[in-house]
């Protein structure tokens, strides 16, 4: 209790002596400590609900969204700046672009071999249902992640910042 | 009822009561921090008390260990959500609620 309002009070004085300079960002202990124990785990769970999909609820959306919550906790732990430095804009946009380049290929692949648009069973592989749906929800993961980060980032922009994406 | 069906519905009954004081502690407490406090630690334990007794149900199965790593996720998440909720809006320069007419100076 005491440490709190120690800590507390000074940063108040700060904020009301220099007027409206914007003070960096102070990392919480706690906060980067949790997100540090819990992200790998989250990770895992969106993958295992991207993989879900194939045999029950889940799939490459919901699954997209919670691996792009890891990019989000990375970005509320640690600052938005060493996490926009960390995951390049134009990485994101490239994931992007592969992840639909990957269902394009899959959808249009299945039609070369000689079926219709993701017509798996065409081609001539063991279980080849299972495999191209499990691939094309991964690659809507990864559109959906890579879209969420860059919103993520976009909106952490604020109004005034005008970078991309 | 056998032992175990009286431990799940104490628990269950339990874990109803704290979350609708959660639930009365959001609605009636005047500002953010009191909010944040109600919250966090009366709806974490009712929650923590409902999937035990949902652990408890499943008993020897799978789902007994999904639902005590829900548990225990929650148990790390939930306060420090509220935690990054509250140090956000300390950041922010809010002002915790005082009572107007007597200022208490402990």
């Amino acid at each position: 209790m005491s440490d709190a309002s120690a800590n507390g009070a000074p940063s108040n004085d700060e904020t009301e002596s220099d007027e409206r300079t914007v003070r960096p960002y102070v990392e919480s202990p706690i906060i980067m400590a949790t997100v540090r124990v819990v992200a790998p785990f989250v990770f895992t769970f969106g993958l295992f609900i991207m993989f879900h999909g194939a045999d029950s609820s889940g799939g490459g959306f919901q699954g997209g969204v919670i691996v792009g919550t890891v990019i989000l906790m990375l970005g509320i732990a640690f600052g938005i700046e060493p996490t926009r430095e960390w995951v390049d804009p134009r990485t994101l946009v490239s994931l992007v672009g592969v992840g639909v380049l990957v269902f394009l290929v899959i959808g249009f692949g299945t039609v070369v071999a000689g079926g219709g648009f993701l017509d798996y069973d065409a081609v001539d592989i063991y279980h080849a249902n299972k495999y191209g749906i499990e691939l094309v929800e991964l690659a809507i993961g990864v559109i959906v992640s890579g879209i969420i980060t860059g919103l993520f980032f976009a909106i952490a922009a604020g109004a005034s910042g005008g970078e991309s994406a | 009822m056998t032992p175990r069906e009286i431990a799940i519905a104490a628990l269950a009954v339990g874990g109803v009561f704290f979350a609708v004081v959660a639930a009365v502690g959001v609605i009636r407490l005047p500002d953010l921090y009191t909010r944040s406090h109600s919250a966090s630690k009366s709806d974490t334990l009712g929650a923590g008390m409902a999937l035990a007794a949902v652990a408890l149900t499943f008993g020897a199965d799978i789902s007994t260990v999904k639902t005590v790593l829900l548990l225990l996720f929650m148990f790390i998440t939930n306060p420090t959500a509220a935690h990054a909720i509250t140090r956000a809006a300390a950041e922010e320069g809010i002002e915790p609620w005082t009572r107007d007419d007597e200022e208490v100076d402990e």
